[in-house]
């Protein structure tokens, strides 16, 4: 049987990677940002997280956001609004 | 994970929720809402804070090639039709169906001079490069002709425009598949098929310029079923799903008639079957019916809700035999593709609805409700042969339709 050669169909990534920052070790006294994605109960989830991270390890604050809806990437003023207010940012994805 | 490796952060923690949550109970959301911060406390443990004494910004990186596991470009296997197929199923690099071995030579000759390092830009979810030697690669595989070539790069562009978001498209859990309408004399000229069974099988050109943008979304996009292709049951139109205008039949001349594509994200083509309307409203009311049901997306993301009417020709010219013109049609379209708020109320996506407020503030339980926010959001095509069918192809409501020229290369 003779061989043939073929070229790959597969796209070639060419993106630069980050560094992700470590968690911090405690969260006490911290403020931990929600990114609401939309999706059904996400809302309930960051409710029931946030009396915990209040109760359980005495974070200082929350902040939530939404995006519009769970497709698209929350705008670039709301990021920057969260980095700024936020030690910590949870954000939701899928459903 | 490998989505976030195609982003440039593998590192980023996850909390793990699993699936479903929405439609859940209180209890069972409170129960995840633990289980998510048990899984922070595993990852805050011994971990230490950025310089600032906060979680600092991301500082970047340069990671080297060999880590952005990009796959060998080439491979070799057996001269056999049948073992070609395997080789490409093994590797994941096709549909399931045989494939046309994608050779330097027949590259070549899909790129017929064009430039094969040109990028059309990052195909998502994971943001590999559409170079035109990939699309090439890809046109072969589906098995193209050459003269296809154009209108496929045509359509990457449009689908990579932000209005498509083909993000949203690609990853959702919704059925859509972009269809692409192909305008103008080049549909012809490629022999894109817009008569009897225009969605079916049976046309080369609407078959593998469809099947080529499906391959193109699976091995450059990285959409795999399953992983990041995350539709719940899929559709048939994701294996291919191309379409050109029936100029001749129709009365109000195509949407289009310079060399041109649309993509439209779409779900697959829900039939509008009336064999006894003799005039416009009875057809139209059969139609408006059909594009508007609780189970859609359309109506619930109104900004970006878009419906795609295609008339077959004996419908069409019925319509148009009443003084209807293609505006009288959008707007008929969108004044009766209605459904009461006590409809609305009773599941789809009710309390999830992203509404102008006006619709918000409405309390009337009969009033009813657009689906689409302008006429100008319906767009008409004829398509098809003889018989008393048309279809309606609702959106997915987070991608809008974008049209783009062919042009050469």
């Amino acid at each position: 049987m003779s061989r043939i050669r073929v070229l790959s169909p597969v796209g070639e990534a060419r993106r630069e990677a980050f560094t992700v920052p470590r968690l911090p070790a405690d969260l006490a006294g911290l403020t931990i940002g929600f990114v609401d994605n939309t999706k059904h109960n996400f809302d309930r989830l960051a409710d029931e997280i946030s009396v915990l991270l209040r109760e359980r390890y005495a974070v200082k604050a929350v902040v939530r956001r939404r995006k519009a809806n769970a497709s698209v990437a929350a705008p670039p003023e709301t990021l920057a609004e969260l980095a700024k207010q936020c030690d910590v940012v949870l954000a939701g994805s899928g459903d | 994970m490998s989505e976030l490796a195609a982003l440039g952060i593998a590192g980023l923690p996850l909390l793990v929720v699993q699936h479903p949550l929405g439609g859940e109970r209180p209890e069972s959301v409170a129960r995840k809402a633990r289980e998510a911060v048990e899984q922070l406390a595993g990852l805050i443990g011994g971990a230490t804070t950025g310089e600032s004494g906060r979680v600092g910004a991301p500082r970047t990186s340069l990671r080297p090639p060999s880590e952005q596991a990009d796959p060998a470009d080439l491979a070799t296997m057996d001269d056999d039709p049948q073992a070609v197929l395997a080789a490409f199923c093994e590797r994941g690099w096709c549909d399931g169906l045989p494939v046309v071995p994608p050779t330097e030579g027949r590259v070549r000759a899909m790129l017929g001079g064009a430039p094969p390092e040109r990028s059309l830009g990052a195909v998502p979810p994971l943001w590999r490069q559409a170079t035109l030697e990939k699309l090439a690669v890809n046109a072969v595989l589906a098995g193209c002709e050459p003269a296809a070539f154009p209108v496929i790069a045509a359509a990457v562009q449009a689908m990579l425009e932000p209005a498509f978001n083909l993000y949203g498209v690609q990853a959702t859990t919704h059925p859509v598949a972009p269809l692409l309408i192909v305008h103008g004399p080049v549909a012809e000229r490629l022999g894109i098929h817009a008569g009897s069974g225009c969605f079916g099988p049976g046309f080369r050109a609407n078959a593998t310029i469809g099947r080529a943008l499906r391959l193109i979304l699976m091995n450059v996009g990285g959409a795999w079923p399953g992983r990041h292709d995350m539709a719940t049951q899929g559709s048939p139109a994701k294996f291919s799903y191309c379409v050109a205008e029936r100029v001749d039949a129709s009365p109000w001349g195509p949407l289009c008639g310079d060399d041109a594509v649309t993509v439209f994200g779409g779900e697959a083509p829900h039939n509008v079957n009336d064999h006894v309307s003799t005039g416009a409203a009875g057809i139209l009311a059969t139609l408006a019916d059909t594009a508007v049901s609780l189970g859609s997306n359309v109506g619930w993301f109104l900004a970006q809700s878009q419906l795609l009417v295609v008339l077959g020709p004996e419908h069409a010219a019925t319509i148009a035999g009443d003084g209807f013109t293609r505006a009288d049609v959008q707007r008929y379209v969108f004044e009766h593709a209605r459904l009461p708020l006590r409809t609305l109320k009773l599941g789809g996506m009710w309390g999830m609805q992203d509404w102008p407020v006006w619709m918000t503030a409405v309390r009337d339980d009969d009033a009813l409700l657009p689906q689409v926010p302008s006429p100008d959001d319906v767009f008409v095509i004829v398509a098809g042969g003889p018989g008393k069918h048309s279809s309606v192809v609702p959106n997915c409501t987070f991608s809008r339709a974008v049209r783009r020229p062919v042009l050469p290369l």
